[in-house]
């Protein structure tokens, strides 16, 4: 058996990576921003004031750019599936591509053509018509995240299917599990909130902007009050659920929390420290240097004080039965598949829920071919294999923690902002109004950071301990991958000036004048609310 | 018509409690997803309506 061109499939993840992270600039913002238009319409329609419809329709425009570019973004990727990771959608395209279908024909449309109706509909609809097409845009564009992290959950904990050996695929065996799978739901819920906080800086950055500038004040003001309250309580939130999704790592990717934590040794409770920063050597396989917390990991990761933190080393260690195991569950089915044997089935069904580790032994078989393994080597295959079941320790040790960092300051910025807008002191603060505008990208760093992590950290497999990464690819030359990766780079690259350019030209022209008094609603809210002319 | 209004409501009460039950059950995060957005939205838009009770819409007025 020949194995894919290493260079190949390092430039395959390179060219899904680097189109990932890019249309992954375009969702968060397109998740949130969906709700705090529905927020915005929502005071609208109760109150009649005809400056929350204004905020709408102006915060849908620059949704609409996001949206527009963040769609043509999202589609090569689905094809990129089948160019570059054949062999994976192959062996999990079952699986896979049945929540990719879901999300297209089900909460894509239904996006889609809610949006249509969003944008064009606020003459031609009742108000509480618009606004429940405007919910229900933002409930299509959040389904369409819930089933592509459903099938990205089923790469990290494979639920709901099991390997046929006559297909040579995983096959599905429960829909009820594949949606339902714990992994789906702490990834969705932690994703789409981060989308929440995205849009809350965005509107609450550009709102300062407008402040600053002592223009379109009161639609500013009052932007930025929603965007602040909506933003403080979304990113306790993302800290929280953020904390389900770690503690689900920690019940079923052991190696992706150790290497998060940079924990080369197993954790000694309730001293071990959280590490705040380290340099990771994943050479060496120890840190260079560290500077932690005492007393904060195992309640951290464990909720607990007494349980220990299963260290790299230690998971190590751990793999080699089942290396050894994985080597007969994959020696069983070649054979299998030459002779179909009832006696090489059942020693392979004894194993086989470890022949994912028999797939990353291949790498260091004679003539990748596992059958070929001389008893006498057997031993130095497997120790050859062990370490390969680590993920990057530090790209995936920084990502996590840059990402974290992020979400504190987005805690104290949304905090104090929260608090100088309900002071209504805004103007005097001039400083909270800069760093609220310059603060504008760094929500979209973090869930790139926190992509990073997730799938970095789930390596050396594409589908958690049943397919490596170097069996998943298509195999390609490394010329075509350079130039198809250039094309994607260059391509993107416009998209992302187009959007910018966009986002920064109707941004700048703002909303239409909202300085002078616009209805009959008085300050006095509720009871003039509840008689304010329902004006469209 | 009243009465085509209170079977409606009852209709969508009925719903919310089997999709309380049946999503609360299976799939707790998601509930807590519905639960959490509803809320953070309310509480957002709580917050126009208080800044709309503590000023007056002249463009002079400190925001």
């Amino acid at each position: 058996m020949d194995l894919i061109n290493p260079t190949v499939v390092d430039l395959s993840r390179f060219q899904f990576a680097l189109t990932a992270l890019y249309h992954f600039m375009f969702v968060p913002l397109t998740l949130g921003l969906t709700f705090m238009l529905a927020a915005m319409e929502t005071v609208y329609v109760v109150t009649g004031r005809k400056i929350y419809k204004e905020m709408a329709q102006f915060w849908g425009k620059l949704f609409g750019i996001n949206f527009a570019i963040g769609v043509a973004t999202g589609i090569t990727m689905e094809f990129e599936f089948g160019t570059n990771w054949s062999m994976y959608s192959r062996f999990f395209g079952d699986m896979f591509g049945t929540p990719l279908a879901i999300e297209g024909l089900m909460a894509f449309f239904m996006e889609s053509t809610f949006v249509g109706l969003m944008f064009f509909g606020w003459d031609r609809l009742s108000k509480p018509a618009h606004l429940a097409v405007t919910y229900l845009v933002a409930l299509g564009s959040n389904l369409s995240a819930l089933w592509i992290l459903v099938a990205n959950a089923s790469m990290n904990v494979p639920e709901g299917a099991h390997f046929d050996p006559e297909t040579m695929r995983m096959q599905f065996d429960s829909f009820v599990h594949v949606v339902f799978n714990p992994d789906a739901q702490s990834k969705f819920v932690h994703t789409s909130v981060a989308g929440y906080v995205s849009a809350a800086l965005f509107v609450m950055g550009i709102s300062a902007f407008y402040i600053l500038r002592g223009q379109h004040k009161q639609f500013a003001a009052r932007s930025f009050r929603m965007a602040a309250l909506f933003g403080i309580i979304s990113t306790v939130a993302v800290i929280t659920l953020g904390d389900v999704l770690g503690r689900m790592d920690y019940e079923k990717q052991p190696t992706k929390i150790a290497a998060i934590e940079g924990l080369w040794h197993t954790s000694k409770p309730p001293y071990e420290p959280w590490i705040l920063a380290a340099l990771p050597d994943d050479a060496k396989q120890e840190n260079h240097f560290e500077i932690g917390v005492p007393f904060v990991l195992t309640p951290l990761i464990a909720h607990d004080f007494n349980t220990p933190i299963t260290g790299l080393h230690e998971l190590e260690d751990a793999a080699e039965p089942r290396i050894r195991s994985g080597i007969e569950a994959v020696s069983a089915l070649r054979r299998y598949g030459e002779t179909h044997q009832q006696a090489d089935l059942d020693i392979f069904h004894a194993h086989e829920n470890d022949m994912g580790y028999g797939f990353l032994a291949t790498r260091h078989a004679p003539g990748q071919d596992v059958t070929a393994i001389p008893a006498a080597a057997l031993d130095q295959v497997v120790q050859e294999t062990k370490p390969d079941i680590l993920p990057n320790v530090f790209v995936t040790f920084w990502a996590f923690r840059l990402m974290v960092f992020l979400a504190l300051y987005f805690f104290a910025l949304f905090a104090i902002s929260s608090y100088v807008s309900l002071k209504n002191k805004l103007e005097r603060n001039k400083l909270l109004l800069r760093l609220c505008m310059w603060s504008i990208p760094l929500p979209i760093l973090a869930t790139e950071f926190g992509w990073i992590t997730a799938e970095a950290g789930r390596q050396p497999w594409t589908v958690f301990n049943k397919l490596p990464t170097f069996m998943s690819a298509s195999t390609h030359s490394v010329s075509y991958m350079l130039f198809s990766l250039a094309g994607f780079a260059v391509l993107y690259s416009i998209f992302i000036a187009a959007e910018l350019y966009l986002m920064f030209k109707f941004a700048r022209l703002g909303p239409e004048a909202h300085d002078t008094p616009h209805d009959s609603a008085t300050p006095t809210h509720l009871h003039a609310v509840s008689s304010a002319p329902a004006a469209h | 018509m009243v009465i085509l209004r209170l079977a409606g409501l009852a209709l969508v009460l009925v719903i919310s409690l089997l999709f309380a039950v049946f999503v609360g059950d299976q799939g707790p995060w998601y509930f807590a997803w519905v639960i959490g957005t509803v809320m953070i939205i309310l509480i957002s838009g709580a917050g126009a309506i208080l800044f709309d009770a503590q000023t007056d819409d002249s463009a002079e007025s400190e925001v």
